[in-house]
């Protein structure tokens, strides 16, 4: 077994109260994310839902102190977030591996970032590797990986220096169906195994419902969250999950949250 | 890059040297067997020959425009890295300076060498200092680039690894630019060795561009190709010990 946390004690964990972030353009302002309150609970894997430009990246950035909030507030464990901290870990679209650097080296990058101690990290790194099915590939470069590969290097980069929350920023959605559809249950495996508390960014319905406990359906204009569905689905789940009715309605449920919004938006905005 | 299989890596070295080796035969056939005069053409042989003859006195004036080609590389690698520094840093520095910088290239600068002698005088400053001006601008551009280049969401993993601008600095921003310094370093090294020669045709008593000025002014056409080789073989020590350098400080650097 790794010697990560404990699985984290019930409680909340991230909670936005009315955030904005409001860019300025040459068009005047514009709207990213336009008032949005929702709440994570220790432990609990969450997906926000949404059409892409709804602003739901820019959320989640502004989770992990990575964009600033232009008003309202995001507090993650009690103190609002104004910077990144190391009890978050994110991941981006990209793997954003350093293409000079091993695979090895990417993982451990964060540690050496960190200044904490090598050598015990060192078999965590290779611990997590070999979990994610990269055992043997450790001293392979970035390009010598396909992108669900690059990807799983990714989640072990993002584990190794064991943060409480994991952000993740549509990860798989450069992949492939099938490579998708592996890295969901890698992911599952790993989270099931270190209940991190996790926000999944994803513009995929399946996705989402087949990933979280509860999906934030993001509406493009105004850039909020018009739903928040329980998503009873017991674990642990495997691909056959997404053969069940339960699984299929709470797609369709959500599909049609969204064309909704879509309309409605369509009818505000007349070039939307 | 695909691994070469060892007849293709054999075709890499035989076909550059073969041609070359082809070329040599046919300047020789033609200037042996239409006896083209040796002042206007002297054949390979005569060459090789005067190399031989004159190979003390070769060597003696290559010391002084190797040594200094060497320092002009040096220096316009130093110059070229604080220049990319200064604009990469500062967003109003650079779009103060870098159109104009550009612009300023744009100026034939060999013919800027008289004003050097100028300033600084017939002596090795002067042509140390020509030779910086010649060769600092792609070394300069190479890693500003370089700097710039540098993957905009590596920049985000460090930020959210909490890392410190000299930390993103020196993990990501640095490595990135590696091999864009190195080939403006190259061709830094071209253009020192150039800025070197053309210092010592306008002012030198010694280095190799006098000795050709010298013995063009004789007319011993064999004597200016034995000093061009030497050059070339200048230029190509330059060429690869940056390279060789480049393989060394990646492997440090880059873990």
């Amino acid at each position: 077994m790794l010697s990560l946390s404990e699985p984290a004690l019930p409680g909340e964990c991230i909670r936005a109260e009315k955030a904005w972030k409001i860019y300025d353009t040459a068009k005047g302002p514009v709207e990213a994310v336009a008032g949005v309150s929702f709440s994570v609970r220790r432990g609990e894997f969450v997906a926000i839902l949404g059409p892409s430009g709804c602003g739901k990246s820019t959320l989640l950035m502004m989770c992990g102190g990575l964009e600033a909030i232009t008003a309202g507030r995001i507090s993650v464990d009690g103190a609002p977030i104004a910077c990144p901290r190391t009890s978050i870990g994110v991941m981006f679209q990209e793997s954003t591996l350093l293409p000079w650097k091993s695979v090895l080296d990417n993982v451990m990058f964060p540690i050496e970032l960190l200044h904490r101690p090598r050598r015990e990290h060192m078999a965590r790194a290779r611990e997590l590797l070999s979990l994610v099915g990269l055992s043997g590939f450790e001293s392979h470069k970035p390009h010598q990986l396909s992108g669900g590969m690059r990807q799983r290097a990714a989640i072990c980069r993002a584990l190794v220096y064991d943060p409480d929350i994991l952000l993740m920023d549509e990860p798989f959605s450069a992949l492939d169906a099938i490579t998708r559809d592996e890295m969901n249950d890698a992911l599952l495996d790993i989270w099931t195994r270190y209940t991190k508390t996790a926000l999944f960014v994803t513009h995929s319905i399946r996705e989402a419902v087949y990933l979280a406990d509860r999906v934030l359906v993001m509406n493009r204009r105004p850039a909020t969250i018009v739903a928040d569905i329980a998503i009873p689905i017991p674990r642990p789940r495997d691909p056959s999950v997404g053969e069940t009715k339960l699984f299929n309605e709470l797609c369709s449920t959500l599909r049609g949250m969204i064309e909704h919004s879509h309309r409605a938006a369509r009818d505000v905005t007349p070039y939307a | 890059m695909p691994d070469a299989t060892g007849r293709e890596r054999l075709l890499t070295v035989a076909l550059p040297t073969g041609t070359a080796v082809a070329f040599l035969a046919v300047w020789q056939a033609v200037a042996t067997l239409w006896a083209i005069p040796a002042v206007i053409l002297p054949a390979p042989s005569d060459i090789v020959r005067q190399l031989v003859g004159s190979w003390g006195e070769l060597l003696y004036q290559a010391s002084f425009t190797g040594a200094e080609a060497l320092a002009a590389c040096v220096l316009s690698g130093i110059v070229g890295i604080l220049v990319a520094a200064m604009l990469a840093s500062s967003t109003p520095l650079r779009e103060m300076l870098y159109p104009n910088l550009v612009a300023f290239q744009l100026i034939p600068k060999i013919a800027l060498a008289p004003l050097f002698v100028i300033w600084l005088g017939i002596d090795a400053p002067s042509r140390l200092a020509f030779s910086t001006f010649i060769s600092f601008f792609p070394v300069a551009i190479g890693t500003l680039t370089g700097l710039q280049s540098t993957n905009p969401n590596a920049i985000r993993l460090c930020q959210s690894l909490t890392a410190s601008p000299s930390q993103i600095f020196r993990h990501v921003q640095v490595p990135y630019a590696l091999p864009f310094f190195f080939s403006g370093m190259k061709v830094a090294a071209t253009l020192s060795v150039i800025g070197i020669v053309v210092g010592e045709f306008i002012s030198s008593k010694h280095g190799l561009g006098s000795y050709i000025l010298l013995a063009g002014s004789r007319a011993e056409t064999a004597r200016i190709f034995a000093a061009l080789v030497v050059l070339c073989v200048i230029g190509l020590a330059l060429y690869g010990a940056i390279a060789w350098l480049e393989l060394r400080v990646r492997r440090a650097w880059r873990g």
